[in-house]
C-alpha cells in the first residue's frame, strides 16, 4: 500500500454557515473516488484537523459528482462573525485538505 | 417545450458593479436575481434602520439598480430581489423614485414584509417552543434574550409567485432565501406547485447553482487556469426547460468560464448533507443531479430532484455577542519565530498585569500557519523565513476591557518588542454579533404584499 496526499487525488471547495465547514471533495477520477469513499471518515478527518474542529464530522457520498461531503460543526472558532480566525469563513480549508495522506494500491 | 432565462446579477452584498450591467447590456433574461444578503446582513441592517427609520435596505440595490434598468426595462427581465433588508418597503419608495427619475414607468413593484419575527419571540417561548441553536445545540435562547438585535425567517417563493400573477415588474423582499429569488419565477412560470417534488428539486438545485453569482462560473474555482479573463468575470445564466433540466452559461464575452467541473464545484459549495439541501421552499436532493457539457461554455444538468417542503422555517437570529480588540506585527528576519514566540509571552504578561482575561485569544502566524491552522508544517530552519505577520485578536464581553486590552497590551508591545517589528495602521476595537440559528412553525411567519405603481 502506499500514500499520497489528497492534492494529487482531487479538488476541494470549502464554505459555511454559522459554526459548520461544509467542504466538497471532487475525485480526478471515478478509481480514486471508490478510494476516497473509503479512506475518507470522520475519524480520520478529527485525527488530521485535531483541535482545529471540536464538533461532530458527517460525511456523504455522492456518487452522481464523485465527491465526498465533509460537514464539520464546531469548525471555524464560532463561525464567521465571531471567529478571531483570519479565515472566518473556512475558505481555506479548500486546500488544507489537499495535504490529507490517502492510503491508495 | 416552454423555456425562460434567468440570471444572477448580484450573488453578494459588495457585488463589483460591472458584473451585473454588462450582463444585463449583454443578455436578453427573463428574470435576474439581485442577491445581496448574508448571514449577518439582517443584524447590520437592523442597525441602521433603528438609527434612521429610513435605512435598512442594502444600499448596493440601488447602483445595481441604476446600472440595469435601462436594459431590463426595454427587455421586459423582470427583476427579483431580497435587498430590501430590514426595509424592502423604503428600498421600494427609492426604487419607484428611481424608475420615475430615469423616466422608464409605468412599471409595477411588489414589496413583500413580515418575516421579521422579533416581537414573536416571547410568544413562541410562552406557547413552548423551544428556539434552540441549531449550530451549537444550545437550548435556551433566554440567555441572549437581552442582546437580541434581530430575528428574521428565511422566506420561500409564495408571495413571489403572487407578485407575479399580479404583473409586478421587481418585487423586494428581506430575508427571501437566496434560492427562492429563482425557484418562484420558475413556479410562477411552469405553474407547478410545492408538491411537485421533481418540479421543485430542479428549481431548488438550478437556484443554488446561480445564487452566488460568479462562483459557479469559475469563481473561487479549483479551475482558475480555465479562466480566459479573470479580470473579467461574468454571471451565470440558467436556461430552464419546463420539464425541469437547465443549461447552464454565462454573460456573453465575460472572462470566466462554465465546465462540468465548474458546475460541480458549486453543487458541493455549502450544501450540507447533499441528501436534503434544505430550503424553505422544498428540499433539494443534489445527489442524482447529471453534469453534460454540451457546447463551450454551456453545461447541460439534469435528473434533479427533491423532497417535501419542511414544515418549519430557519430563523437568524443576531445578538450582541462580545467585543474584539485586534492588531498585526510584522516580524522580519532574522529569527522571526523565536521573535514571534516572544512578541506573544510580551502580550499574555501585559494582560496578565492588567488582569484582563479574554474569552477567548487567537494568535495567527500569518505566512505559516494562518490559512491551514493545526495542518500546516512550521519550517524548522528559522533561518528560512523571511517574514511572520503576527495576527492578535483577543474577544472579551464588555467594550472597556477590549479598549485597554487594544491600549496597554497590544499597542505598546510594539515597541517592547525586538528590533525590526514592523507596525501598520492601528485596528479599532469591534463589536460582535452572534447569530443563533433557530426554527420556528412555517406558520409563526405572516408575509404582506404590497403594490406600488411607478408612473
Amino acid at each position: 500500500m502506499g500514500k499520497k496526499i489528497l492534492r494529487e487525488l482531487a479538488w476541494a471547495r470549502s464554505g459555511d454557515k454559522g459554526d459548520i465547514s461544509d467542504l466538497g471533495i471532487m475525485a480526478k477520477d471515478d478509481k480514486i473516488y471508490d478510494i476516497l469513499k473509503k479512506e475518507i471518515t470522520p475519524e480520520k478527518l478529527k485525527e488530521f484537523y485535531k483541535d482545529n474542529v471540536k464538533g461532530e464530522i458527517e460525511v456523504f457520498p455522492m456518487d452522481n459528482l464523485k465527491a465526498i461531503k465533509v460537514v464539520m460543526k464546531q469548525a471555524l472558532s464560532g463561525g464567521a462573525t465571531k471567529s478571531l480566525r483570519w479565515d472566518m469563513t473556512g475558505k481555506a480549508m479548500a486546500t488544507s485538505i489537499l495535504r490529507m495522506e490517502i492510503e491508495v494500491d | 417545450m416552454k423555456k425562460i432565462k434567468l440570471a444572477a446579477a448580484s450573488g453578494y452584498w459588495g457585488e463589483p458593479l460591472d458584473l451585473p450591467k454588462e450582463l444585463a447590456e449583454r443578455e436578453d433574461l427573463d428574470y435576474i436575481g439581485v442577491e445581496l444578503l448574508a448571514e449577518v446582513s439582517m443584524a447590520i441592517l437592523q442597525r441602521w434602520k433603528n438609527k434612521n427609520p429610513k435605512a435598512g435596505y442594502v444600499p448596493d440595490l440601488i447602483e445595481i439598480l441604476k446600472l440595469i434598468l435601462p436594459n431590463t426595462a426595454k427587455k421586459g427581465t423582470k427583476i427579483i430581489t431580497n435587498g430590501g433588508g430590514t426595509n424592502p418597503m423604503q428600498a421600494g419608495k427609492e426604487i419607484k423614485k428611481l424608475i420615475e427619475d430615469m423616466n422608464l414607468g409605468p412599471m409595477k413593484i411588489a414589496v413583500i414584509e413580515g418575516e421579521d419575527v422579533m416581537d414573536k419571540i416571547d410568544k413562541l417561548l410562552d406557547d413552548g417552543v423551544v428556539l434552540s441553536n441549531l449550530d451549537t445545540g444550545e437550548k435556551d435562547i433566554r440567555k441572549i434574550k437581552d442582546d437580541i438585535v434581530a430575528a428574521h425567517a428565511y422566506i420561500g417563493s409564495e408571495k413571489i409567485v403572487e407578485a407575479l400573477k399580479q404583473g409586478a415588474d421587481i418585487v423586494i423582499g428581506g430575508r427571501l432565501s437566496d434560492n427562492a429569488l429563482y425557484v418562484g419565477p420558475m413556479m410562477y412560470e411552469f405553474g407547478f406547485d410545492f408538491d411537485d417534488l421533481k418540479m421543485m428539486g430542479s428549481a431548488i438545485t438550478i437556484g443554488h447553482i446561480v445564487e452566488c453569482g460568479e462562483c459557479s462560473v469559475g469563481g473561487m474555482s479549483n479551475f482558475w487556469e480555465n479562466n480566459k479573463e479573470p479580470w473579467n468575470m461574468g454571471m451565470p445564466i440558467a436556461e430552464v426547460s419546463e420539464n425541469g433540466d437547465a443549461i447552464i452559461g454565462m454573460t456573453r464575452d465575460s472572462g470566466g468560464h462554465v465546465s462540468e467541473n465548474t458546475i460541480r464545484e458549486h453543487l458541493v459549495y455549502e450544501v450540507h448533507n447533499p441528501n436534503e439541501y434544505i430550503m424553505p421552499d422544498g428540499i433539494g436532493d443534489l445527489t442524482k443531479a447529471m453534469l453534460q457539457q454540451v457546447g463551450p461554455n454551456k453545461v447541460k444538468v439534469t435528473n434533479m430532484n427533491g423532497k417535501a417542503r419542511p414544515e418549519m422555517l430557519k430563523v437568524q437570529v443576531g445578538y450582541y455577542d462580545s467585543w474584539v480588540a485586534q492588531a498585526e506585527i510584522l516580524i522580519p528576519w532574522p529569527n522571526a519565530l523565536t521573535k514571534v514566540k516572544l512578541q506573544e509571552k510580551i502580550i499574555r504578561k501585559r494582560l496578565e498585569k492588567f488582569k484582563l482575561e479574554p474569552l477567548e485569544i487567537n494568535f495567527e502566524w500569518v505566512g505559516l500557519n494562518s490559512a491551514h491552522g493545526v495542518v500546516a508544517p512550521i519550517p524548522e530552519d528559522e533561518d528560512t523565513i523571511n517574514e511572520i505577520l503576527l495576527r492578535i485578536s483577543a474577544k472579551f464581553k464588555d467594550r472597556k476591557d477590549a479598549e485597554t486590552a487594544r491600549r496597554q497590551c497590544l499597542m505598546g508591545s510594539l515597541i517592547f518588542a525586538p528590533v525590526g517589528a514592523a507596525f501598520g495602521v492601528p485596528t479599532p476595537v469591534r463589536r460582535i454579533v452572534g447569530l443563533w440559528p433557530t426554527l420556528v412553525p412555517r406558520d409563526t411567519v405572516e408575509l404582506k404584499l404590497t403594490m406600488l405603481e411607478a408612473n
